[in-house]
């Protein structure tokens, strides 16, 4: 017996230092792991780190695909933690600040100009711009535009012509035309939107916000969403939210999208790229040619369309950040962009993909998306917008729902922000 | 000389035992008493700092009208659904402890939506909720009524939920109180009925009395199970319309893992823990009287 244990003991070190022979950085081997999203995201992620894997196949990767929750949840954990789990992140734009403010994330511009290399002129100013911090033109660079989200307004051509409605400009012309097809159209909504709490019901809020002229926090960090302009964009959100569904208070993106493909609504004021892909698919799409996806209409300020940028970041605690970075190019680089595009509809963050008569084709509304993008508003850059959002969500859907005024919802939403940010 | 033996055998059990417990305290203890120290400070997750608060994290969560809310919407699910699964769940045991055809295959159909994941049960609840294509309310509106906002309606949406947990968690009552019942010695029913006594006599004055025990351990384990709702709410309303789903659970899960106010959500955790523990120990206490 006790020859056996000292047999397998002299066997078991003379394994462990053969197979504890070399280390990855020192064989060349390199395996990233990617925390990512599901859906076309995760697609689009992991053809590009398949393709980078053929090119050089000393790189292998881990491509975890997440929902947003549960990728904010692990990923927040993680980098405090600093165990280095995770080599490239995902990032929904509002909540960078947290990462860029807590120095999660490694500086991208340390990195480029160790390869002596500049960031690309051919990305969208506003996509990149969310992934620096501050959020100003020269801020600091932690991450670069994996996709160029960006919200549309969808509405049906062939029911505005019919009711001799033009293509809306201004939010208040636009709800004659809603009201109007809304009485007279047989089975057939004025508009419908995500009204559930939190994110869906202020992402559609959002654009008539900003377009009536309102802001959340002002320049100086004053909370001013309890304004006229405030006042006004709500009162119109209700009125719009007239010639909804019955139940548009628990409509999620599901609903939406399928009242959209099944022709039942004439106007959608919030659709994503994501959404949309079918759209000209006669085997998927009731609608086929008779709707327009175009950049929102403006009231008192321009057309302000939200953009929701993800971002691909490389955290601090990476232990492979050359390869990263390297990766991170590449995922960004013109060709991937355009691949992904084609492949998966993920929608491009850089100009020039945009302008592909091939992807045009595929997608008409890219003109509009390319325009949207550039005039694109990002949310409030706070740390606490989440919270922010979420308190935000729930006044809208008072109001919406009638246990709040307009009024009484946006007083009680100032308060609450107030307190959030204090 | 015994006492030694004794003294020796007994350090020999807690050193046997040692592992084990450290084991259990390292992964219960551990937790709860670190909850219970975030729970007195402001603590931002992000930077690190952490600064003591005294009380602040209480006082906040007991006066937040969200968790007031939230707890009173909790409690109302968790005793409609507690009361309606036990007592349903006993009927069916009553009504299976009879000889019958086709019985195995009836008891199979019955249990089967506990077998199912939450997800999956919330998947198929949603889709005959839904208010334009949904079975309920096609039957509601082939009776000549107007359809049900089953989901969408403020007043409806709780009511709706604990429906779904009655459909996936009466057969786990069913299960305990179909093993007790079987458990009863048959020569007290044959005794009874020798006596005269009918079946209704018999379930109220004999079953019912015999299986008092069975019947607080399910009341305990359906209240603590119900009170941690947040499955459902998820997959069904997220919270919503307005207020009306919102639940405890829910809101210790936003504070901690959406906002990561940790000590706010370790305050409300505790309070949440302190009402189920006051339940348990009262179901304890009477479980250990009945015995």
């Amino acid at each position: 017996m006790k020859k056996l244990i000292v047999f397998t003991m002299v066997f078991l070190t003379a394994f462990s230092l053969f197979a504890g022979g070399k280390s990855e950085k020192e064989t060349g081997n390199v395996m990233l792991t990617i925390a990512g999203r599901d859906g076309a995201y995760g697609d689009s992620m992991q053809m590009a780190a398949d393709a980078y894997h053929e090119k050089h196949p000393e790189v292998t990767f881990e491509v975890l695909k997440l929902s947003g929750g549960s990728l904010y949840e692990k990923t927040v954990i993680d980098l405090k933690s600093k165990t280095g789990t995770y080599d490239i992140i995902l990032i929904d734009d509002p909540n960078a600040p947290q990462y860029q403010q807590a120095k999660w994330l490694a500086d991208l511009d340390v990195l480029y100009s160790e390869e002596g290399k500049k960031v690309d002129a051919d990305f969208i100013k506003p996509a990149l711009k969310t992934c620096r911090f501050p959020y100003k033109d020269d801020g600091t660079l932690y991450g670069l535009p994996f996709a160029g989200n960006v919200e549309l307004f969808a509405y049906r051509t062939d029911l505005f012509e019919k009711y001799g409605f033009s293509e809306p400009v201004k939010w208040s012309e636009l709800l004659k035309a809603v009201k109007t097809i809304d009485e007279k159209e047989n089975g057939v909504n004025g508009v419908v939107f995500r009204g559930s709490k939190g994110n869906p019901i202020v992402t559609g809020f959002l654009p008539i916000f900003w377009a009536f002229g309102g802001k959340i926090i002002d320049d100086s960090g004053n909370v001013t969403i309890n304004s006229k302009a405030g006042l006004d964009a709500l009162n119109y959100f209700l009125e719009l939210s007239k010639y909804a569904p019955e139940g548009v208070a628990m409509y999620q993106s599901a609903q939406v999208k399928d009242a959209v493909y099944a022709g039942t609504a004439a106007v959608a004021p919030e659709v994503w790229p994501g959404w949309i892909g079918d759209l000209e698919n006669p085997e998927k799409s009731s609608v086929v040619g008779k709707v327009k996806v175009i950049k929102h209409p403006g009231e008192i300020e321009k057309s302000s369309p939200m953009i929701g940028i993800w971002i691909a970041a490389i955290p601090e605690a990476s232990k492979n950040k050359k390869a990263a970075f390297d990766f991170l190019q590449f995922l960004t680089s013109y060709d991937m962009q355009v691949e992904m595009a084609d492949k998966f509809g993920n929608p491009p963050t850089r100009q020039k993909p945009y302008t592909l008569s091939s992807l045009q084709t595929k997608s008409p509304w890219y003109p509009a998306q390319l325009d949207a993008l550039n005039n694109g508003v990002a949310r409030t850059r706070s740390t606490d917008w989440k919270q922010i959002e979420d308190k935000l969500g729930s006044a809208l859907q008072f109001a919406l729902i009638g246990d709040l005024t307009a009024e009484e919802a946006l007083i009680q939403v100032e308060k609450e922000i107030k307190t959030i940010i204090k | 000389m015994k006492f030694v033996k004794e003294k020796n055998g007994g350090i020999f059990f807690y050193m046997i035992i040692a592992p084990a417990v450290l084991f259990m305290i390292w992964l219960t203890v551990y937790p709860v008493i670190n909850v219970i120290y975030l729970s007195f400070f402001d603590y931002d997750f992000f930077s690190g700092t952490k600064n003591f608060a005294g009380i602040e994290n209480y006082l906040q969560v007991i006066g937040d009208k969200l968790f007031q809310r939230a707890f009173l919407n909790t409690m109302v699910f968790s005793v409609s659904a507690t009361i309606a699964e036990v007592s349903l769940g006993t009927l069916l045991a009553f009504i299976f402890y009879r000889q019958f055809r086709g019985k195995k295959l009836f008891m199979t159909i019955v249990i089967f939506p506990m077998m199912l994941s939450t997800m999956v049960v919330c998947a198929v609840w949603r889709i005959l909720y839904h208010y334009d294509i949904g079975l309920l309310n096609y039957l509601v509106s082939s009776s000549g009524l107007e359809p049900v906002g089953w989901l969408i309606n403020k007043n409806m949406a709780m009511i709706s939920i604990i429906i779904v947990d009655i459909w996936q968690w009466t057969p786990f009552a069913f299960i305990i109180m179909n093993a007790a019942m079987s458990s009863i010695p048959s020569e007290i029913f044959e005794a009874a009925q020798i006596d005269g006594a009918g079946s209704f006599k018999t379930a109220f004055k004999i079953t019912l009395p015999i299986l008092t025990s069975q019947i607080f351990l399910i009341l305990m384990l359906r209240t603590i199970d119900t009170f941690k709702l947040f499955g459902k709410v998820y997959a069904l309303t997220q919270g919503g319309p307005g207020n009306s789903t919102e639940t405890v659970s829910y809101y210790i899960y936003r504070e901690g893992f959406s906002y990561f106010n940790m000590g706010k959500a370790s305050a409300a955790s505790l309070c949440v823990l302190l009402v189920i523990a006051s339940f348990s120990f009262i179901y304890i206490r009477q479980i250990f009287q009945e015995d």
